[in-house]
């Protein structure tokens, strides 16, 4: 069974503008990793916010774990769909320590198992002595590995990455791809990762589509 | 199908926080709209009698002083921020901030000072007669009629209008002024082809809110004896106690607002103002010689007249009656001042926080429910009392058969003789203030933290009380002291729906001023005043941090 189903999905910022999606079909299964590539404009940002719950299609169904979360008559709010995402600029809150800040996605649970899966998460990404430090006084990739650390914490259906390596620089780009997509594949996690440079896609994604000229690429 | 997804679409959208907005934005316009039902009813005879003898005046008076304002605010303020943008000569640091200051002294407070400083027991005339032994004609000084209240007006009312346009000047204006310079224009060909026409819509703005504190005055008018419109709202209220006439004289007053808006946009109609992208801050050009002196001397003059000399007037005759005026009474006074703004500023700030929440959807709904709430601003406090007493009215005689039931008589006025009443007033009047300061915090802090703590499962109402209020904590706290003074310094509304025997710090001393205690009504204005500077120098540390 897909994990996400997609059908005929619609998308227009506002009634007198041409649709940024238009008819977008898409399935994908437990597991893979899917890259969305295309030009500036293509929707490949809006795709996700659809899938998130962000924004509302037009037209369209969309399944989550067989579970219908956007359709005709019905819309699921974005904390109801067991999504989790990683920004562009990451939106760690700046008010919050790191594990205030990876804790706050696991209200759900009780409170010993709250922290054991803070830890858990801090030592998958290799950050355990950063607990107590706030946004401001890490790196830019460490920023980047707590907030995936943050969106994988509530054990999400699908993880949803928005250009995770704009806002670092290419020395830095190249190892972090390798250690994001260890990490990965270590939590068995089924991701959409949006982004504009295919080796960025070569490196992670089982496969990829590109947006803006309504076609999939193996 | 078609009704499937407007549901679906609503349940994305409505939740409590759009439910109170929208009760929140009726409750606003309620007052509003009464006034505007009154002109379909049939008119009395009182309202015959003013229309037939008075009401000419009461339009003639109104309209004078407002264009008379606007032009001479407009000139000064203009003026001003010109030589403050883009100059430098000495003290331009002290005065780019000074010149704010005659903003704090409410303008009834500055009419009483120089009525009272420039007439004939005042120190200027005993003075010339006792040290120099000239005596002059009373008349040459006085300050009265529509010229008195013109010469107050503008000069405490000028730094709306320099505000604005020194900051549009400072930061938006450079690359243009800078390409004129370098096409060989001098001075005045930059300042009257190119800065006033660019920097139109900020003078308009400034000029706007001289507008809507001349319409909507009290304290000046009554006090140098004008017939206005907000005047005969009053008197018709407290003189006839026809509440009727006075809605139908608050409607002609919304009429001329509405009038005056219309006629602005027909004129700017064809026009466009394009701001350049990139904000620069202008670089001033040093004055030196006769050029600096006569700067330093026009702006020290407007600070000398505009704060400095009715300042220090105050504080002399506060020295005077300190003994008399500072006493239990005067602390019961600072006490009911404060808790009647607390209440309203805590209400204000509530709503505020919800509306500008709802705001950030950025939809189309949401922005006409933004300007919904913050139309108090533009409307003057006699039209916004009487409308909220007409309402207040309706709503006693709705509720009569509950008051009788509990015991309290046939149809007692309870809702409209109590506090609650001022405070919807000042709710009214004053959410924009709120409002502002809080919109402000919601866009410098952006959609995105609200957003990745809806990912992480937290609602909407968890997400604003975790995420975006220790967020937006400054923009509050700025958003409470602004509201807090704007309220402190309050007149007609106080005066108008205030219960009886509750005096606020302004009623006072407008009580003091209209009695001819003019000194007892000092320490009261100067306590306003400090209440004012406080305002003052907030809003330059939120200018401040934003340009940071």
């Amino acid at each position: 069974m897909s994990i996400v189903e997609i059908q005929g999905l619609t998308f227009s910022f506002s009634r007198k503008e041409d649709p940024v999606i238009y008819d977008f079909s898409f399935s994908m299964e437990k597991g893979e990793i899917v890259g969305i590539l295309g030009p500036s404009g293509s929707g490949k940002s809006t795709l996700l916010r659809l899938i998130s719950g962000l924004e509302m299609p037009n037209k369209g169904t969309i399944h989550i774990a067989g579970t219908t979360v956007v359709s005709e008559g019905v819309f699921i709010q974005p904390e109801n769909r067991g999504v989790g995402m990683v920004f562009q600029d990451y939106a760690l809150f700046p008010h919050m320590t790191v594990k205030d800040n990876i804790l706050f996605g696991l209200s759900h649970l009780p409170r010993k198992q709250r922290k054991s899966r803070v830890d858990e998460m801090l030592e998958l990404v290799q950050m355990e002595t950063f607990g107590e430090r706030y946004p401001h006084e890490l790196s830019g990739g460490q920023q980047q590995r707590i907030a995936l650390a943050r969106a994988l914490a509530p054990k999400p259906n699908v993880l949803l990455m928005d250009e995770p390596f704009s806002n670092l620089d290419a020395n830095l780009k190249e190892s972090i791809r390798e250690e994001l997509g260890g990490i990965l594949n270590k939590a068995n996690m089924t991701c959409i990762m949006v982004t504009h440079d295919r080796n960025d896609v070569e490196a992670i994604c089982g496969r990829s589509i590109v947006l803006g000229k309504m076609s999939v690429v193996k | 199908m078609r009704a499937e997804l407007i549901k679906r679409n609503l349940k994305k959208e409505f939740n409590g926080w759009w439910i109170i907005s929208i009760v929140g934005a009726v409750v606003i316009l309620l007052p509003i709209l009464v006034i505007f039902s009154s002109i379909v009813q049939e008119p009395n005879e009182n309202w015959l009698h003013i229309r037939q003898y008075l009401l000419k005046n009461y339009v003639t008076n109104t309209v004078l002083l407002v264009v008379m304002t606007a032009i001479l605010t407009a000139i000064l303020g203009v003026t001003l921020a010109w030589l403050i943008a883009a100059y430098d000569f000495p003290l331009k640091r002290f005065f780019r901030w000074g010149l704010m200051l005659p903003l704090s002294i409410p303008t009834f407070i500055a009419a009483y000072t120089y009525r009272t400083m420039l007439g004939y027991t005042g120190v200027v005339q005993t003075t010339l007669r006792n040290h120099f032994d000239y005596q002059m004609n009373p008349e040459l000084l006085t300050v009265s009629g529509i010229g008195g209240a013109v010469f107050i007006f503008t000069l405490f009312l000028f730094p709306y209008v320099y505000m604005i346009t020194r900051a549009f000047l400072e930061n938006q204006s450079t690359s243009y002024i800078e390409n004129a310079r370098l096409l060989g224009r001098g001075p005045f060909a930059v300042f009257f082809r190119i800065v006033l026409p660019l920097s139109r819509p900020a003078i308009i703005g400034g000029v706007v809110l001289v507008i809507y504190e001349v319409l909507g005055d009290y304290g000046v008018t009554s006090l140098l004896g004008i017939h206005t419109i907000s005047t005969a709202i009053f008197q018709t209220w407290f003189g006839m106690y026809d509440v009727d006439s006075a809605m139908r004289l608050a409607a002609w007053l919304m009429v001329i607002i509405v009038g005056m808006f219309l006629f602005e946009r027909l004129l700017r109609q064809r026009r466009r103002y394009h701001v350049s992208n990139k904000s620069r801050p202008l670089v001033p050009v040093k004055l030196t010689g006769m050029a600096g002196i006569a700067a330093f001397m026009y702006c020290g003059v407007v600070f000398l007249i505009g704060f400095l000399i009715p300042f220090i007037q105050l504080i002399a005759w506060a020295k005077m009656t300190f003994h008399k005026v500072w006493d239990t009474s005067f602390f019961t006074l600072l006490y009911q001042t404060v808790y009647v703004a607390v209440i309203s500023t805590m209400i204000i700030l509530i709503l505020a926080v919800v509306v500008a929440n709802v705001c950030r959807s950025h939809s189309s709904l949401s922005f006409i429910l933004s300007k919904c709430v913050t139309s108090g601003y533009s409307i003057p406090g006699p039209i916004i009392a009487i409308g909220v007493l007409a309402m207040f009215i309706a709503l006693d005689k709705w509720l009569a058969p509950l008051y009788s039931s509990m015991g309290l008589g046939k149809a007692p006025l309870i809702l409209s003789l109590s506090l609650v009443m001022l405070i919807v007033g000042y709710c009214i009047r004053f959410m924009a203030t709120g409002f502002n300061a809080i919109e402000v915090g919601f866009e410098k802090v952006g959609t995105k933290y609200a957003e990745a703590s809806r990912m992480l499962g937290l609602g909407k109402t968890r997400t604003f009380f975790k995420v975006d209020l220790p967020l937006i904590k400054g923009s509050l706290i700025s958003g409470f002291i602004l509201t807090f003074v704007e309220i402190c310094k309050e007149l007609p509304l106080a005066l108008l729906l205030r219960p009886f025997n509750f005096e606020t710090l302004a009623t006072k001393t407008y009580q003091y001023a209209n009695d001819e205690q003019i000194h007892e009504a000092s320490i009261s204005s100067l306590l306003i005043i400090a209440i004012s500077i406080v305002s003052v120098i907030i809003i330059q540390m939120i200018g401040k941090r934003v340009k940071q």
